[in-house]
């Protein structure tokens, strides 16, 4: 082998290291406790799990909102998507890390349900401490415009009167219509054929293409195509109508019933290990609490369509064990768990 | 004019240009490094852009998405292991090409034929968005099932030798694709109560493990039989005819390939295997058998791949739904940046419309630059002695299956996977069908298991097969395609003729 052609070899070994390093950067995650104070928090990279996948809600919010809180954190935010099982896997991971403010997930309200639907042990109130609830979103039902249905009372009548002949587009076990519809079949007795969708992309494409009569679909999303002519939204779920769609009824206006579920939807928080020292935890939902007043970012939630909550402490909990009641009793009512909440210690809504 | 002056937005604004230039190259390189998708470069872009104008941002996660997709094909032409999803089918003739010393032809070919391919889609992009938007819609549960049994019927392509061992593989593979959290029951399927099991596994992983590392695991064994190194042969560009020669089959499979990638439940992979399916039916006269280097067996898939990008974009900017993983981060980069991505977006923003078409065409012509000039680069691997190569590759593998998830599950079940098919290459079984099932299993299991919940009854549910033109002829194409394999039909051809 001649002189030129090793160094030729080399270089092109070399061109591979970069690879490598590359590769590498993928992931960094850094393990191993330690008890440092507040004082000094953080010293080190925090790992911020997002528990869904890149280009979903909980994803954009997580990503936008992680540099604004590394200004007041005074650290760096290192986000990674940790998705699969509703969400599970990147709660999992988190708990499983120690209690140490460095690994913090941010999550929607999927492990509210995980135990009634026995996805997971996991639970945001016994096992997580919120630093901060980011912001809820609300939901509508909508069918296509060429519908014969122009209210939510002529869905209501027709599906209890023709049991399982509405078939209504999901976004599979726990999701908003998943619940929503056990909302409506606990409260009302409506029995819909329900066929389970990736999500509100595959809701909004099946709903155009006639595969499925109805859904429900977080209201930003909708809300498109309601302006565009091809749905119809018949009803947010909410106690009064909401803003940004002024025209559609609230659920409580034909069915007042709904009133004690209220508020209820879809949100995103930022949680850590339950064990977490408290100063910690009080530093984390300051920077959180304060990143969330930046102008730009609340024109995000808006644009995002999410209604900017911004609580932390005693005030997310409540949140939370309301949320909670709400959801997992209504799947044990509407009979889509068998599991009851009263296994877990989920007091009723209406008892409360 | 209007039109004409935002199309060209992009060649004469110096920054827009350069962000989708720099886009390109460092697509080129993430999609060839296994394990870096273009999907999680895209996601990061969406941090590191969120206080730019939306323009530069959107224009350099385009000029990713171009690059990421095309690079794909390089590691699956060199050292056999597809960068990504839609580029195993490349690697079924790429790889026997660059052992054979055709690197350079099989790395020049693909990207002349990428850029046409993605030319392609850009023009049915610009020109007939909201038609096929309005068929992809329609296109309903049925239709998936029928195009991913279309899919399917590919084992008898790929499994060289015993059609029986072919099978067999696939249906490895459709079941291991079952593996993880049911989505539409909601249940666990072979999970053994595991939570990692719950993820299922990810088709790049097995990617990784099943051409990635059985490959290093087999190559050793021969190592100290063979010559150790490839022998590069002269050629230095591909003759003009070549270009001529293969430019209808490019465009053909291009179209197929926008179709394809305009549904929003199937993507660039699927389009790349029927692309290679439609290559081998319909090519007389490859240069060599497909399976051993014909030049047909990696143009189809390239062209097929890069057009499919065109198509994605389709249902993003004329119905605001996502083609792909890729652009449903899209979505989330218009949102951020004010707007309201969904079937108002081309009246609202129809500037925004003829940018990105626009930066589609600079991506396309950049990917023709970088790539015939990175080909000098990258053929420098196939020289490489196997005892230095081998071990970079084994431990690319390791860090590719890691950083996808940041998840050691995946890195055993990658060693797993090599294991496998290292056997799998010893009995003489080709490990391609496996990828296949993998990767179609999921979708034949969700589409008709949807399509029939829809039904309700197995009546209403059989009548849908005959009840909307594009089932009708998906169905005719499924039967057409066994029946032409009997020997029946091979009978009628030849009565035909005389």
């Amino acid at each position: 082998m001649s002189m030129k052609k090793r160094v030729k070899l080399i270089g092109s070994a070399l061109f591979l290291t970069p690879m490598l390093l590359l590769a590498a950067c993928g992931g960094g995650n850094d393990t191993g406790a330690s008890n440092e104070d507040a004082e000094n928090y953080p010293e080190r990279d925090i790992s911020g799990v997002i528990q869904w996948g890149e280009g979903g809600a909980t994803d954009n919010i997580s990503r936008t909102l992680a540099p604004l809180a590394e200004e007041e954190l005074g650290g760096t935010l290192v986000m990674e998507n940790r998705e699969g099982a509703s969400g599970a896997t990147g709660a999992q991971y988190v708990y499983d890390q120690p209690a140490d403010g460095y690994t913090l997930l941010f999550g929607a309200e999927n492990p509210n349900l995980y135990q009634v639907l026995g996805i997971s042990e996991r639970d945001y109130l016994t096992d997580f401490e919120p630093v901060s609830i980011i912001g809820q979103s609300y939901a509508g039902i909508v069918v296509k415009e060429d519908s014969p249905f122009e209210s939510l009372e002529d869905l209501i009548d027709y599906s209890t009167e023709n049991p399982g002949d509405i078939t209504m587009g999901t976004s599979g076990e726990g999701g908003l219509p998943h619940v929503a519809s056990a909302m409506l079949q606990a409260e009302l007795g409506t029995e819909f054929n329900q066929v389970p969708y990736d999500g509100d992309g595959p809701l909004a494409t099946a709903l155009l293409g006639d595969e499925i009569d109805a859904t429900v679909l977080a209201v930003s999303a909708a809300q498109e195509y309601v302006e565009s002519g091809d749905f119809r939204m018949l009803a947010v779920i909410n106690d009064e109508p909401l803003d940004s769609a002024p025209d559609v009824p609230a659920i409580t206006e034909a069915y007042p019933e709904f009133e004690k579920y209220l508020p209820w939807g879809p949100f995103q928080g930022v949680f850590a290990h339950k064990d977490t020292p408290d100063a910690i935890i009080d530093k984390l939902s300051d920077s959180f609490e304060k990143a969330q007043e930046n102008e730009e970012f609340q024109e995000t939630l808006e644009n995002l369509g999410v209604n900017p909550l911004n609580i932390n402490g005693e005030e997310a909990i409540e949140y939370l064990e309301q949320n909670r009641s709400t959801s997992t009793w209504m799947l044990y009512d509407a009979g889509a768990t068998e599991t009851s909440p009263e296994e877990f210690d989920i007091p009723r809504v209406d008892e409360e | 004019m209007d039109i004409l002056q935002q199309f060209l937005t992009p060649f004469i604004n110096a920054e827009l240009l350069l962000l989708v230039a720099v886009g390109t190259l460092a697509g080129i390189f993430v999609g060839a490094i296994p394990g870096l998708s273009v999907t999680m470069a895209v996601a990061l872009l969406l941090s590191l852009t969120y206080s730019w104008d939306m323009l530069p941002a959107l224009a350099l996660m385009l000029g990713i998405y171009y690059g990421g997709v095309f690079g794909g094909s390089r590691a699956a032409i060199l050292v056999n292991m597809p960068g990504s999803p839609s580029s195993v089918a490349t690697s079924f003739d790429g790889f026997p090409l660059s052992q054979q010393g055709e690197a350079r032809m099989a790395l020049t070919l693909t990207t002349i034929f990428s850029f046409i391919g993605g030319l392609v889609g850009v023009a049915v992009l610009a020109t007939a968005a909201p038609l096929v938007s309005t068929i992809a819609i329609q296109f309903g549960q049925r239709d998936y099932f029928l195009l991913a049994m279309l899919g399917l019927l590919l084992i008898g392509s790929l499994s060289q030798g015993s059609m029986a061992k072919g099978v067999f593989a696939a249906g490895a593979g459709i079941i291991l694709g079952l593996v993880g959290m049911d989505s539409i029951g909601g249940g666990s399927r072979f999970t053994f109560g595991s939570l990692q099991l719950m993820n299922g596994i990810d088709f790049v992983v097995a990617i990784l493990g099943l051409f990635g590392m059985s490959e290093i695991l087999y190559q050793l064994k021969t190592l100290n039989e063979k010559g150790q190194t490839v022998t590069l042969k002269k050629m230095v560009f591909p003759p003009l005819r070549f270009l001529f020669k293969f430019l209808p089959l490019s465009m053909r499979v291009s179209i197929m390939g926008v179709l394809i990638g305009a549904l929003p439940g199937a993507g660039g992979e699927i389009a790349a295997l029927l692309a290679y399916d439609h290559a081998k039916r319909t090519t007389k006269n490859p240069n060599r058998p497909f399976g051993k280097g014909a030049y047909e067996g990696v143009i189809a898939p390239e062209a097929g791949n890069n057009s499919a990008i065109g198509g994605a974009l389709i249902p993003l900017l004329t119905l605001g739904i996502p083609g792909d993983a890729v652009t449903a981060i899209f979505i989330g980069a218009l949102f951020i940046h004010g707007l309201q991505p969904g079937p108002m977006l081309m009246e609202q923003s129809g500037d925004l419309f003829w940018v990105m078409v626009g930066s589609s065409v600079l991506a396309n012509i950049f990917l023709l630059i970088f790539g015939l000039l990175v080909v000098g680069i990258f053929i420098r691997v196939v020289t490489i002695p196997k005892q230095i190569l081998l071990p970079i590759i084994a431990v690319i593998t390791v860090i590719g299956a890691y950083a996808l998830n940041n998840s050691m599950t995946d890195v055993y079940w990658m060693l797993g996977f090599g294991i496998v098919g290292f056997f799998m290459k010893v009995h003489n079984f080709s490990v391609a069908p496996l990828v296949l099932g993998l990767i179609l299993g999921p979708l034949i299991d969700t589409s008709f298991r949807r399509a029939y919940m829809a039904a309700q009854e197995p009546s209403t549910f059989l009548l849908g097969f005959v009840n909307s033109p594009i089932s009708i002829l998906l169905t005719l194409a499924f039967i057409f395609t066994i029946f032409s394999q009997t020997k029946m039909y091979s009978r009628m051809k030849e009565k035909m003729k005389k």
